[in-house]
């Protein structure tokens, strides 16, 4: 053996956890690859095009401001996640510059612009999604519907969520209004219902009405990624399970936009307090994936518990006003972006509680060391 | 069977080594041609030396002189001459002279038949004046003399063997636990003579706990089985679990198996510190072992006895890969303190891609004091230490959970350890007053 070889030295921890930042975001990425499968089933593979676009914009966007900051990050995958995501919220139909514009906007100037990775206080993806929205409601308005989705949900041009709100007025609920403007649910649909009242719900004194399987599943018009309600929820429990995300704050959102809509949700259809719809407002619209995989993105949400509870309950209560009472009928994308600003808020509040916490513990000894 | 103790808050789970059989070897190691005996291996001032240049010592002599409160006598570990006395970094930090010896002569004790002395005749300060002569110190750093720890602790509430090992690579307590059972049951009975506990716990990992036999001076210990959850082993999550009201403070006293064997070696035996117990490990090395070796040894030579390495290490660490220090050179001698030598691969430490701070929470998850690492750091960071440990910086025990989990690779732990150490250097007056 060789004598006094000279080693590397360090400081400890000397061994670590085998996750890393890029395979956290990898991992989002991969959770997400499910519900785009299905959109790419239900549109056809032109629908590749507008997600393929979004990547590229956003791959660009991040290596041109990286590249400024003379680094190489487009391997951590948080660019792609932000392109995914932008891609995934577009209609099928919307031509490639919309998304590419949208995502090389979202990474090079709401999040390249303020330091990059851990430093944009608005979530990239949503402000994305935003700015499509903003500059071309008319494109991103338009749901042409192709293929399967026509031939199943029945209204082409628009969604489930849309056509409701625009027709508020003709029907006690969402589902009436859906049957009345002659839509023919699937028969998946029809047959798990069926099964369902029958072994489940002729017990418990209820009726499960026909159409919610559809929106569970997916059988109906919205933007690529949004269809599937299941398999966004699949891959939100993957996320969960493996901590990429905190429980609290999806958990916060669906609770507070659930107790709002049930209790005033049916006043939109000329019903009472306490007769909203929860099943069809949490299924409908993009409302899921904006909860699990952009209301949640740990960046721009607070960190402690408490704070993720305001920050969630804020966050139901402003998408259930908007879809209410803003412009269109789509909410959520908006409630998170104001609730990001209030985020150094609540981080203040948090810091508070810190020093109060840390003033009454009595300091540690060291141990093994020094 | 009962359910596996643990602390509330945080903690992790972490791999404590995959490439060592379940019952390691616990084998004599050679005895080194030369050792070099740091003269501070304890928590106070270095040993005054009381050897020369050219001086013959013999095995056992005394070659440093405890200089003061929390200073301890270091002994030759092998007969022979002082080649060197010379200044030598520590690896924990700071510097301290050697004293270089060469092997040469006859061991006087080595195989011969040990002489016993019947500890229950002697008094508890008799007990003290041999611990303090034959320079026992504690086991785990920063080594308190256990004539200073011990002297000052009478009719005490609690002592707690800690035999618990929740890191990559540590074996050596739950080995000498094992194979030793009967010398550290002696160890423990002529603690509890010192200090007269009215409680004495054995903390174990979740597998040994059935298999250590009850000799004298373990039958009246109680028993808890921990999960293996890092950081069990230090005292406040030890404490959380075991100690009952007013635990902690002098009432009681934590101490592992191999300071209870040096005990027992020390006073039944009338043997100085001279030897541990060191676990050797990690997955650069060949054949991982438990060695009873001279302090003094050089590492390289416990390393060579293990096969040597089997992939080029990239870290060598003394006494934890999650706490521990790194050193530069094989030639770095075995201490009193030093219970592990752990060789990691490039593999086993991973790439250090050091990415910003994307908030997941992981470090406070992990925290066992309940802190907000990301903000600690996150003030340190914009250079405003006395907001850090206003925010739990001073509740920290640097135990590396935090270090551990970050996926983004921070240098958490270098940076709140730096911040401490500026900390106990300044009066703590003006660090009061600054927050």
């Amino acid at each position: 053996m060789k004598r006094a070889k000279i080693l590397a030295m360090g400081t400890a921890p000397f061994v670590f956890d085998c996750r890393t930042t890029a395979s956290l975001m990898w991992g989002t990425v991969a959770a997400l690859l499910p519900a785009l499968a299905w959109g790419v089933y239900c549109f056809g593979v032109g629908a590749i095009a507008p997600v393929t676009a979004s990547i590229l914009g956003a791959l660009c966007g991040e290596a041109v401001a990286a590249g400024l900051r003379r680094r190489f990050t487009l391997l951590d995958g948080s660019a792609f996640l932000t392109g995914l995501l932008v891609g995934m919220a577009m209609p099928a139909g919307v031509p490639a510059y919309i998304p590419a514009l949208a995502s090389l906007f979202a990474v090079a100037v709401v999040k390249g612009a303020f330091g990059g990775l851990g430093s944009n206080w608005m979530n990239p993806a949503l402000a994305g999604i935003a700015f499509s929205l903003l500059n071309w409601p008319s494109e991103m308005g338009t749901w042409s519907g192709s293929g399967r989705i026509d031939a199943i949900a029945g209204i082409s041009g628009a969604t489930p969520l849309g056509y409701c709100r625009l027709h508020a007025a003709s029907g006690p609920g969402p589902m009436d209004i859906l049957s009345a403007a002659g839509v023919k649910f699937s028969p998946t649909d029809s047959s798990i219902t069926d099964f369902l009242n029958q072994g489940v719900f002729s017990h418990l004194g209820a009726d499960l009405p026909g159409g919610y399987i559809d929106l569970l599943l997916g059988n109906k018009n919205g933007s690529i990624g949004e269809l599937s309600a299941i398999l966004i929820l699949a891959g939100s429990v993957f996320l969960i399970a493996r901590r990429m995300i905190r429980w609290e704050i999806p958990a916060s959102i669906l609770g507070t936009f659930a107790l709002l809509t049930w209790a005033f949700g049916g006043l939109a259809y000329g019903r009472d307090f306490f007769s909203g719809d929860i099943l069809f407002s949490l299924l409908s619209g993009s409302f899921l994936l904006v909860a699990f995989f952009m209301a949640a993105d740990p960046v721009t949400s607070p960190s402690s518990k408490r704070g993720m509870l305001i920050y969630g309950v804020g966050v139901g209560a402003a998408t259930f006003a908007l879809r209410s009472f803003g412009a269109s009928a789509e909410g959520s994308a908006f409630a998170v972006i104001l609730m990001n600003c209030a985020v150094p808020a609540i981080s203040k509040l948090d810091t508070a509680a810190s020093l109060r916490r840390a003033s009454r513990t009595k300091p540690a000894a060291l141990e093994g060391g020094e | 069977m009962k359910p596996l103790s643990t602390f509330r808050h945080g903690g992790i789970k972490v791999d404590t080594g995959s490439n060592w059989e379940q019952r390691g070897r616990v084998e004599n190691a050679f005895l080194p041609n030369g050792a070099v005996l740091l003269l501070k291996q304890h928590a106070g001032r270095q040993a005054r030396c009381v050897v020369r240049r050219g001086e013959y010592v013999r095995e056992g002599m005394v070659i440093g002189r405890a200089d003061g409160e929390l200073s301890a006598n270091v002994h030759s570990s092998i007969p022979g001459v002082v080649r060197d006395i010379r200044v030598l970094p520590l690896p924990e930090g700071g510097y301290a002279e050697a004293v270089v010896v060469a092997l040469e002569g006859a061991f006087d004790r080595l195989g011969r038949r040990a002489e016993r002395y019947l500890w229950k005749s002697m008094g508890r300060n008799e007990i003290l004046a041999t611990l303090r002569d034959k320079g026992v110190v504690d086991t785990d750093l920063p080594g308190y003399p256990l004539f200073d720890l011990l002297g000052e602790r009478r009719d005490t509430e609690l002592l707690v063997i800690n035999a618990l090992e929740c890191e990559p690579y540590l074996r050596a307590e739950s080995a000498i636990l094992r194979d030793r059972a009967e010398e550290v049951g002696e160890g423990i009975a002529i603690l509890q003579k010192v200090l007269t506990p009215k409680r004495t716990v054995l903390a174990v990992g979740s597998g040994g706990a059935g298999e250590i036999p009850a000799v004298e001076g373990m039958q009246a210990l109680e028993r808890i089985a921990f999960e293996p959850k890092y950081p069990q082993e230090m005292s406040a999550q030890l404490l959380s679990v075991v100690g009952g009201k007013g635990a902690g403070g002098v009432g009681t006293t934590i101490l592992k198996p191999s300071a209870a064997f040096a005990v027992y070696e020390a006073v039944t035996l009338a043997m100085p510190m001279v030897e541990r117990y060191v676990s050797v490990g990690g997955g650069a090395l060949k054949r991982p072992a438990v060695l009873k070796a001279r302090i003094g040894t050089r590492i390289g030579d416990l390393i060579e006895e293990c096969g040597g390495f089997r992939d080029a290490p990239a870290r060598l660490v003394l006494r934890s890969a999650l706490r521990g220090h790194s050193v530069y050179d094989l030639d770095t001698p075995i201490t009193k303190t030093c219970s592990a030598v752990v060789a990691l691969t490039a593999e086993e430490i991973g790439a250090q891609v050091r990415t910003p701070c994307i908030r997941c929470g992981r470090c406070r998850a992990a925290c066992p004091s309940s802190l907000e690492p990301d903000m600690i750091y996150r003030f340190l960071e914009h250079r405003m230490p006395a907001r850090a440990l206003a925010v739990g910086l001073r509740s920290c025990s640097l135990c590396g959970a935090c270090g551990y989990v970050c996926p983004s690779r921070l240098p958490l732990v270098a940076a709140f350890s730096a911040e401490r150490r500026a900390l106990a250097d300044s009066l703590p007056a003006a660090t009061e007053a600054s927050v």
